[in-house]
């Protein structure tokens, strides 16, 4: 060593403090119960009901966002097929509601099954429905299901060390398998016109119900990715190579997450089904999985509070705009996508984020600017690392 | 001393060429060999066999005591071998402190992680890992800000923080001015010091700053082992450094 550079380290002792960002900072708790007030008081101060069932709906919007960001924002796994846990969350519902309706309200044939297994010449529920008669058994299939399809699906994808774009197109495949699934089998989904027409929950207790419930599970989220477990997640959306190296089995964070991730997917699904009172199979398909990747970008990818952001704006302008914009909406959506990714890399509350943690660097354009050529760097690094994957070398 | 890696009759094809040629070699615990040879050598190839990053197509590799042949590389590295890449591969969006954190030795399983909190013990080690590299000043800075060389130093301190058994570097000094090669040849003999390291490097300056015993490979078999100046004095090593066997 130098002598310069020992007398350096003399001269000045580095302080050894890390900063470590709080759990719940006090302006997150303090917004955090201001947005739960105001949402669950509504039905004290507002009367109109489609501004009530709007509430209900974001409030699910905002937790499959979550579900996403979890695996795209935290840990780098984009998927296109989010929406079949929630859709098979919602559909597991949506039929025991609809199968308890029909027993009080028969169908005009005087049949005491659905009418769409009656529409298809079922003249009983079949036996292995059955057991979705009861809601618990069918809330409980709603939550566990998913999670075991996305366990199905972590093991036969990610432990064969398939991921990014491959991961990406698989999980739209699977979408669209299950959606042809739900056309193909109307006796027992009701096909296209999807289920409908049963006793849904709308109301404030249910509101309160849905709110608590996307508190719980945001604050999991927090907890989740501000441990050890989730800056390992983060180490792994960075650079899965060398967390490997690391000795950490990659496969089984990205599909512990991915499992965790599908429980709220599924767990948003079964309270829409609830709440809404229609389920179709447009709620499982790829346009709805990518619609929430846009609200994830456009709230901020990888921070918890960025999914909310995002979906209760950009649902909350498409159902507020789409009256006088009606066939504009999507085209706007579209764009509004492109320009986040563009000029918004880390979405609105990652740019807000990184404002207020660096303000004396610069304008907010600037670090804008700044994230944009990280972003540009990393996907370079990434390019020319080129490094060959345990599992696809020559033999 | 006992031989802690052994590497018997290593084979190594990629898409029908013979990268490693049934290579023998073996290093004893405690001792810094230097892996030298021209381009296509093998070097690298060698390293990728021991981390687990390739399978061999034949051949065994034994590393204290165990066969970890064919072992996946976060098994490779349970079973106590760290490697650094030929570019820096740290954490981007994570802060120093954290690049070196997530690398400390410890459990791996995912609910271990979960439930894991920093220890006192745990953050001391941090900062005197980050205070060898002399990367301490920049702990809270995330990794992307850091300049080349830094990163360099920062996984050299990620791989000592995982307190590994044996040490594959590969290339550290890739792109480095010349005062961070000297620094970098600085940090690895003091590493060296107290882990068993495996050293690919192409510059001869570091090589002389640090080497004990060298070991030349050439067209996946070896070539020579020894002391350097032995090694460097030795005619068949001089031709293939010099590039005069392709014209004779």
């Amino acid at each position: 060593m130098s002598g310069i550079a020992l007398a350096d380290a003399i001269t000045k002792k580095p302080v050894r403090r890390v900063r470590r960002t709080p759990m719940l900072p006090r302006w997150a708790l303090i917004g955090g119960a201001g947005v739960v007030a105001l949402i669950g008081s509504y039905p004290y101060y507002g009367s109109n009901g489609y501004m009530l069932s709007l509430l209900g709906k974001f409030l699910c919007y905002a937790v499959f966002a979550l579900s996403i960001d979890l695996i795209w924002g935290f840990t780098g796994i984009l998927s296109l097929g989010q929406a079949v846990y929630f859709g098979v969350g919602a559909y597991f519902v949506a039929v025991s509601l609809k199968l308890n309706y029909t027993l009080t309200h028969p169908t005009r044939y005087g049949g005491k099954i659905p009418d769409f297994m009656e529409w298809n010449g079922l003249t009983a529920v079949p036996s292995f429905m059955a057991p979705l008669m009861s809601l618990p058994f069918a809330i409980v299939c709603a939550l566990v299901v998913p999670t075991l399809l996305a366990l199905l699906f972590g093991v036969i994808t990610f432990k064969r060390h398939i991921y990014g774009v491959y991961c990406a197109v698989i999980t739209l495949a699977e979408s669209l398998i299950l959606q042809d699934f739900i056309i193909e089998y109307q006796a027992y989904t009701g096909g296209f016109n999807g289920i409908t027409d049963y006793s849904n929950y709308v109301g404030a207790a249910f509101l309160w119900f849905i709110l608590g419930v996307t508190a719980v599970f945001f604050l999991t989220g927090r907890v989740l990715t501000h441990s050890r477990l989730g800056t390992v997640l983060k180490s792994i959306g960075d650079n899965d190579v060398r967390a490997e190296f690391m000795g950490y089995n990659v496969a089984n964070y990205r599909i512990f997450v991915f499992c965790v991730s599908a429980f709220m997917a599924g767990a948003a699904g079964a309270m829409y089904a609830a709440w809404v009172g229609l389920v179709s199979f447009l709620d499982t398909g790829p346009v709805y999985s990518v619609e929430a990747v846009i609200w994830t970008a456009v709230g901020g990818r990888g921070t918890i509070i960025g999914p909310f952001v995002g979906a209760f704006l950009v649902k909350g302008a498409e159902f507020f705009l789409s009256g006088t914009l009606a066939e504009w909406w999507q085209i706007l959506v579209g764009g509004l996508f492109i320009f986040v990714v563009l000029v918004l890399r880390d979405g609105i509350v990652g740019t807000i984020a990184n404002w207020v943690r660096r303000r004396s660097a610069g304008s907010f354009r600037q670090i804008a600017q700044e994230a944009d050529r990280k972003a540009h760097d990393r996907q370079r690094d990434w390019q020319a690392e080129g490094a060959t994957r345990h599992g696809e070398e020559a033999r | 001393m006992a031989l802690l890696l052994e590497v018997e009759g290593l084979t190594a094809k990629v898409s029908g060429y013979t990268i490693l040629d049934s290579l023998d070699f073996s290093l004893e615990e405690g001792e810094l060999r230097v892996l030298v040879g021209p381009n296509g050598a093998g070097k690298t190839t060698l390293m990728s066999m021991i981390s687990g990053q390739f399978k061999p197509y034949a051949g065994a590799i034994r590393f204290a005591g165990q066969n970890i042949t064919g072992w996946p590389p976060d098994a490779v590295f349970q079973s106590g071998i760290s490697r650094k890449f030929q570019v820096p591969n740290v954490y981007e969006t994570l802060s120093v402190f954290n690049n070196v954190m997530v690398s400390l030795k410890g459990r791996r399983k995912v609910f271990a992680t979960l439930f894991q909190k920093l220890g006192g013990e745990e953050a001391d080690r941090i900062w005197e890992i980050l205070e060898f590299v002399e990367l301490a000043d920049k702990a809270n800075e995330s990794a992307d800000t850091l300049s080349h060389g830094e990163r360099q130093w920062l996984e050299l301190g990620m791989l000592i923080a995982s307190d590994p058994r044996l040490l594959l570097l590969d290339e550290p000094t890739t792109g480095m001015t010349e005062d961070d090669k000297r620094k970098t040849a600085e940090l690895i003999r003091r590493i060296a010091q107290s882990h068993t390291v495996l050293l690919v490097e192409h510059d001869m300056h570091v090589v002389r700053q640090i080497a004990r015993k060298v070991t030349v490979l050439h067209m996946g078999r070896r070539l020579a082992e020894g002391p350097l100046s032995e090694v460097m004095s030795d005619p068949m090593v001089r031709e293939v450094y010099l590039g005069k066997g392709k014209f004779q």
